[in-house]
């Protein structure tokens, strides 16, 4: 806008542009650039099952007792059959030709209507093959949550309050602040779609620099936006499919984020995309030459001379993935001494790294200790681990990230299923749908990033934050179970220091 | 009054859940049927390993307890300002939370009504509007306003002795109201003064209160039309909740009401429950303790809500510092309630398939009034009794010394529950 005035300016006087055609001029461009402005917004759309989780529920019906209970309605209702016959369901689960006889229970919701009404011959048990899904970090809810969402894109709605433990380990004793009066728009709720999720990857000088003539000079910015604070990580374990490696790819260009893929799948796939950021190993950091058009190229691991050798090969910003093991603290301060601009920080599926220390913990020391060396702003922390909620996403991103990395929701919202422990990154086994339908599952795990982005804009709205990247390190907005119940129930006998110290 | 007898067959496998146990649901409907505790059933905590269900007191010695009477009082002031407004009191340390109409059927909330009326106390409306069948309980019922203004009405701001100023809720804090499409009838439109099967976003914030003198001046728009109303403000639990509560009291409100995180009758996003805002039994000591500290405790009414649940979690929130509590899930499991949390619709699109929370014509049919009534009726007795119980235990006379005895409280740790 000011350049086109600026340059308007210049052809006035050369033309004699009256002030007053300057000025409508000026209006129109404004209208042109404002009517060109796009809101950001992910297209999300509800798309059928391909391999649905098991049931919640399973409905079995005394075929004795219902027939007792028949031939009783019998005598007191003949002849009204339509009432003698009626099998009432909100949901239909004894509807159908034969009613009750043949119950479905893919249309029962738990309300228990009918087993307590008639406890003598109808049960409604918890599905064991659900409750079996996941394991003890990434539960059935966990999974149940994440194909909801990626089947439908919208922010799970239910009734009747909280229902799960007070506080907890991990993410779930940590809670987020809100405010009373404060918004980040006089929209309200509506206004929601006014909070900025978008972040800065690489490298953000402090200032600006110009010499007398305007023009810039010293440190330029050298870096580049996403939409949403998530990026995908790389697949875990036996997960790293073809199929599944173009279905990130494409979603990750919907939704305008990053795809961590291992560099050997990007070269075969010719997947080179802005999109993609190949990781590399060590020993091969100099191919990060082969990808022009990746914006971020990964190292996995810390080494000096890698990382001056992917550097030096491509005009990237040379990222650098540390995991949460011993002595991460020094490789941090290393890579960031030696110009890292990106540090992808790893804990493993659990969101545990040394001395069993919870990940949000780990974010805060890493975001601390860049606090503390006075560049924290310099440097990108993307932050992955123990991210299978939607709630984990802010609370990561509370503890110090600027982005959070997504690794098992993408199994679970293609439908996929894991066997056995989803602790360590190499040893995840998980199928995917035998017939992975490539449209499909783009929209699946686009209207999961709807769907977290919009939690993540409730999470915003309600503390009354306009933009995601000032929620970064905010520990001030967050509230530690811990540290509340030690504040309130302090000097009550018995209480030493919470469940979950 | 014969309802929904389990006892021969065992717990129902599906229901319950760690903060309402399937014990603390049969317990509940045990008490709404027959007035009684129940002696096979914990009907005192759940197991969400924290909070309430973490606290017990410690008794005197069976030798000191005092005789179980209706001597142990359980009324508690509504008003303690002293000022010219309602001096009011009510037999019981709870009264009803909004729920509004709409969310519920007007059965649930004329149900609700009755009992307040044979209780002394109240229930408050929730933003919705005041169906014109509530008039005739007026002096038990509490006008709500809200910051959608749904069915505000000078008339029944006149009404009402309590008039509650809905800031925000526990359930969604900081998230506004929703009533969905499918629950916005032709009924419910017409009393929010809308298009009916439209969706309502009740917004957030107050869009006129941005300040503390914004907040007194809405204290006084309603002082203007009611002068006699004592005024409630309904707040939820951020990290700075003692600092509202105070601004609250110095805006000239009677009644704190704090909205805990965990509670919740109708709609709301999951994110939300779980995630915004402290529970109440957090919230409560810390603003206690602070109007303590400024020294107007006494001029105040702290009310405690969200994930109240059993007459134990009443004691241990007056306890920690509360004068009373506002039940809402209680009454609705008093009334049948199972928890399946369809209230929003569910897959049928018509709300709860117990008839509570849904305005749906066949459905709402399956609470009758009179029933609803007798069964909260009775579900209030039995927790009366459990609260003497629990008085006189302590060898207190009074709920009122109950409140901020945190010495008399226990903190039990998992492995000495075990």
């Amino acid at each position: 806008m000011l350049e086109s005035a600026t340059s308007m300016l210049t052809e006035s006087e050369s033309n004699h542009l009256t002030l007053a055609e300057f000025g409508a001029e000026s209006a129109r461009i404004g209208r042109q650039i404002a009517d060109s402005y796009e809101r950001f917004h992910i297209h999300v759309e509800e798309v059928d099952d391909l391999d649905p989780l098991p049931h919640r529920f399973l409905v079995k019906v005394g075929k004795i007792g219902l027939a007792k209970f028949i031939a009783k309605e019998v005598m007191m209702y003949f002849p009204h059959f339509d009432v003698i016959l009626s099998r009432p369901c909100t949901y239909g689960v004894f509807s159908g030709p034969i009613g009750g006889f043949a119950p479905r229970p893919k249309l029962c919701v738990g309300c228990l209507r009918c087993t307590v009404q008639h406890p003598d011959f109808v049960k409604v048990l918890p599905n064991p093959k659900m409750t079996a899904l996941g394991d003890s970090y990434t539960t059935h809810g966990h999974i149940a949550a994440i194909d909801e969402e990626a089947k439908k894109g919208m922010v799970p709605v239910r009734g009747q309050g909280y229902r799960g433990r007070f506080g907890g380990p991990g993410f779930d004793g940590m809670l987020t602040d809100m405010s009373e009066i404060v918004r980040p728009s006089r929209d309200g709720i509506h206004g929601r779609e006014l909070i900025g999720t978008s972040v800065d990857v690489g490298d953000k000088p402090m200032h600006l620099s110009f010499d007398k003539g305007g023009n810039l000079m010293g440190r330029v910015p050298d870096m580049f936006t996403i939409q949403v604070p998530f990026v995908f990580e790389l697949p875990p374990g036996n997960l790293g499919s073809d199929a599944l490696a173009r279905v990130v790819d494409m979603t990750s260009r919907i939704v305008d984020t990053l795809v961590c893929l291992d560099a050997d799948t990007v070269s075969r796939l010719g997947m080179d995309t802005p999109n993609i950021v190949p990781v590399l190993n060590i020993e091969d950091a100099s191919r990060a030459a082969e990808f022009s058009a990746a914006r971020l190229v990964e190292i996995e691991g810390w080494d000096a001379h890698a990382f001056g050798q992917a550097s030096g090969a491509t005009d990237a910003i040379v990222g650098v993935r540390i995991p949460f093991e011993e002595g991460w603290q020094e490789r941090l301060t290393n890579a960031v001494d030696s110009g890292a601009k990106v540090i992808h920080l790893l804990a493993d599926l659990h969101g545990r790294g040394p001395c069993d220390t919870f990940v949000s913990d780990l974010f805060k020391e890493a975001h601390t200790l860049l606090i503390e060396q006075g560049r924290r702003d310099s440097v990108t922390l993307i932050g992955g681990g123990g991210i299978v909620g939607a709630d984990h996403v802010p609370k990561a991103i509370i503890s110090g990230m600027d982005a959070a990395a997504l690794d098992l929701p993408v199994l679970f919202a293609v439908q996929g299923r894991s066997r056995g422990s989803l602790k360590h990154r190499d040893q995840v086994r998980g199928t995917l749908p035998k017939k992975l339908d490539h449209d499909w599952a783009v929209q699946r795990l686009s209207n999961l990033c709807g769907s977290w982005r919009d939690q993540l804009l409730e999470i915003l709205g309600a503390m009354g934050i306009r933009e995601v990247r000032r929620l970064r390190g905010e520990f001030g907005r967050s509230m530690i179970v811990k540290h509340l119940e030690d504040e309130a129930f302090d000097g009550i006998p018995g209480y030493h220091g919470g469940v979950y110290e | 009054m014969n309802a929904y007898s389990l006892g021969e067959f065992g717990m129902p496998e599906a229901l319950g859940d760690a903060r309402w146990t399937d014990e603390l649901i049969l317990s509940t409907w045990y008490m709404a049927e027959t007035g009684e505790i129940p002696d096979k059933l914990n009907f005192k905590t759940g197991k969400s390993d924290g909070g309430f269900d973490r606290l017990d007191f410690t008794y005197l010695k069976e030798s000191e307890w005092l005789d179980h009477s209706n001597d142990i009082d359980t009324k508690i002031s509504l008003n303690r300002r002293g000022d010219s407004k309602n001096n009011i009191e009510i037999d019981i340390p709870w009264y009803g939370g909004g729920m509004s109409y709409g969310s519920v059927s007007v059965n649930v909330m004329m149900s609700r009504a009755l009992n307040a009326k044979k209780w002394n106390t109240f229930m408050s409306t929730g933003e919705g509007g005041y169906p014109h069948e509530l008039l005739q309980l007026k002096d038990n019922v509490i006008t709500q306003v809200a910051t959608g203004y749904f069915g505000v009405e000078e008339r029944t701001i006149k009404a009402s002795p309590i008039v509650e100023f809905k800031y925000a809720q526990g359930a969604k804090p900081g998230l506004g109201g929703h009533l969905l499409a499918a629950k916005a009838g032709e009924e419910v439109a017409k009393m929010r003064g809308s298009v009916p099967f439209v969706s309502l976003f009740s917004p957030f914030p107050f869009h006129s209160t941005y300040s503390v003198e914004d907040h007194s001046k809405h204290l006084d728009w309603i002082e203007t039309v009611n002068p006699k109303a004592i005024l409630s403000v309904k707040v939820s639990t951020p990290h700075d909740v003692d600092m509202v509560a105070i601004g609250s009291y110095f805006a000239g409100a009677h009644i704190i009401h704090l909205d805990g995180s965990y509670g919740g009758t109708g709609a709301a996003p999951e994110i939300a429950k779980k995630n915004i805002a402290m529970p109440i039994e957090l919230a409560i000591p810390k603003v206690h303790k602070f109007l303590q500290k400024e020294g107007v405790r006494d001029k105040v009414t702290l009310i405690a809500s969200g994930g109240v649940r059993t007459a134990d979690d009443i004691a241990k929130a007056i306890a920690l510092g509360a004068d009373g509590c506002v039940l809402g899930t209680t009454d609705l499991v008093g009334m049948g309630c199972t928890r399946c949390s369809n209230c929003e619709g569910g897959p049928s699109g018509r709300g709860c398939p117990w008839g509570l929370t849904t305005t749906d014509v066949e459905l709402q049919e399956l609470v009758d009034q009179d029933w609803g009534s007798k069964r909260l009726n009775n579900l209030y007795a039995a927790m009366q009794w459990r609260l003497r119980d629990i008085l006189r235990k302590l060898g207190l006379s009074s709920v009122q010394e109950l409140r901020g005895r945190t010495d008399l409280l226990k903190y039990i740790h998992k492995e000495t529950a075990k």
